[in-house]
């Protein structure tokens, strides 16, 4: 084996290293994000639901922001169809 | 030293039919002659301000007399329009055919509770940042007070609100940089996929507008705050009448301005009847206003207070309102001109 070949070779195993070390974390890291952004969306979303909010007239405009994020966070929880009647993405 | 209208707000609040649109008119009447340009604004869903001065005064600045202009808020309105921004904004990014559903849902968030109380507040906080520019004071004629106590513990309780959810948002994009930190080879992105995230708008772009929107309106409500719980800025003048349920009911409101750190400026006890009322029923009526009086006396004695006379006819019109902002000024104690002091201060 040439010594660029072996170096690609180097390369490649320190990096596996490195995913093996890091995947773990890296799931746990976004799992913990993505239950954030969950809880920020019921927040935001719950006067929808039925789930009174005083602040409605905020979230209100935060709504367009995370609309595109509705669909992928009512799969997610379990829904596979917009749980609002009135709401339909899909 | 300092005059009441050296101030820039003036909240004029009170139970239900004891004077208040009288008594702020008044005040606004004066403080018009006294050389400040005011705006009058009617915070209560039943309008009375343009009956008082007999002119159709609505949703716009409408002169009312030398100085001086009238509003008559309409929170239906304020509350149409925002959702008319947000309709607008949603429609921007959705397909055409959920249109209908958009419409159908907002229409909800209308006339869910909270959303008007809110419109109203939002105006009322725009006013009291943006009138500076054309007005020398602004004076809230309020709804009843419970109403009012709630629209004045909002921005408190909101900003809490918004403190919250930028909390929430900082957690997440604490949680993101986190992510980048344990970053991946990008050229084996595809081999080692992606775990969460949006495929449609990178997150930090959104992150940022959503932060931006919170920080607006965080912004907004401790500018509120900050302008309503300044003394040299804002003073509220309770008016009430010498009987039980407004002594009651001024005695919570006062608790409650206390606890938000609202400056309160006295009181306009409204409505007495006169010494020389004659007749046997009337003069009973006199002797038990005299016990409310005591109590009032008794239970407000670290207030400015002004007592106002019954009057034999209705209030109506710009002379009798003069007269009773005349009175209500001297009883104050403060018949001098607005900014007496300070002109002094300033001449060359």
């Amino acid at each position: 084996m040439k010594w660029p070949d072996f170096k690609k070779k180097l390369n490649e195993w320190a990096h596996l290293a490195s995913e093996v070390y890091h995947s773990p974390y890296r799931g746990a890291v976004a799992r913990a994000k993505r239950d954030q952004d969950d809880l920020f969306m019921l927040l935001i979303f719950s006067e929808m639901m039925g789930v009174p909010n005083p602040a409605t007239y905020y979230t209100l405009e935060l709504q367009p922001v995370l609309l595109e994020r509705f669909h992928e966070w009512h799969t997610r929880m379990g829904m596979e169809h917009s749980p609002l009647d009135d709401f339909k993405c899909c | 030293m300092d005059h009441l209208f050296d101030r820039r707000i003036i909240f004029v609040g009170g139970k239900g039919g004891v004077g208040k649109t009288t008594t702020a008119g008044a005040l606004a009447l004066m403080a018009g002659e006294a050389g400040r340009s005011t705006l009058l604004v009617s915070t209560d869903p039943a309008h009375s301000l343009g009956d008082v001065f007999d002119i159709r005064v609505g949703n716009k600045e409408t002169p009312l007399a030398p100085n001086l202009a009238g509003l008559e808020i309409d929170p239906e309105a304020e509350a149409e329009r925002h959702i008319a921004t947000v309709k607008m904004s949603m429609k921007s990014l959705v397909a055409p055919k959920m249109y209908g559903e958009i419409d159908r849902q907002l229409e909800l968030a209308r006339h869910s509770p909270g959303t008007v109380e809110a419109a109203l507040l939002e105006r009322m906080a725009d006013l009291m940042s943006d009138a500076k520019s054309r007005f020398d004071l602004l004076i809230f004629d309020t709804a009843p007070s419970g109403h009012t106590i709630r629209l004045l513990s909002l921005p408190e309780v909101l900003s809490a609100w918004s403190d919250g959810m930028l909390g929430h948002q900082d957690r997440s994009r604490k949680l993101s940089e986190l992510l980048k930190v344990f970053g991946r080879d990008h050229s084996r992105e595809d081999e080692f996929g992606v775990i969460g995230g949006s495929k449609e708008e990178p997150d930090d772009s959104r992150d940022g507008r959503i932060q931006d929107i919170l920080l607006t309106r965080r912004r907004k409500f401790h500018r509120a705050r900050a302008l309503l719980t300044d003394p040299a800025v804002t003073a509220f003048l309770m008016v009430l009448t010498a009987e039980r349920l407004p002594i009651l009911e001024t005695r919570k409101t006062l608790d409650l301005l206390g606890k938000f750190d609202v400056p309160v400026a006295g009181m306009v006890v409204n409505r007495l009847l006169p010494p020389e009322v004659d007749g046997d029923f009337l003069q009973e009526r006199r002797a038990q206003e005299q016990e409310y009086r005591d109590e009032i006396d008794r239970t407000f004695a670290h207030l400015k207070r002004v007592y106002l006379n019954l009057l034999p006819h209705d209030v109506h019109g710009v002379e009798t309102l003069l007269e009773i902002g005349r009175a209500i000024l001297q009883q104050l104690g403060q018949p001098g001109q607005p900014g007496e002091d300070v002109g002094a201060a300033e001449a060359p």
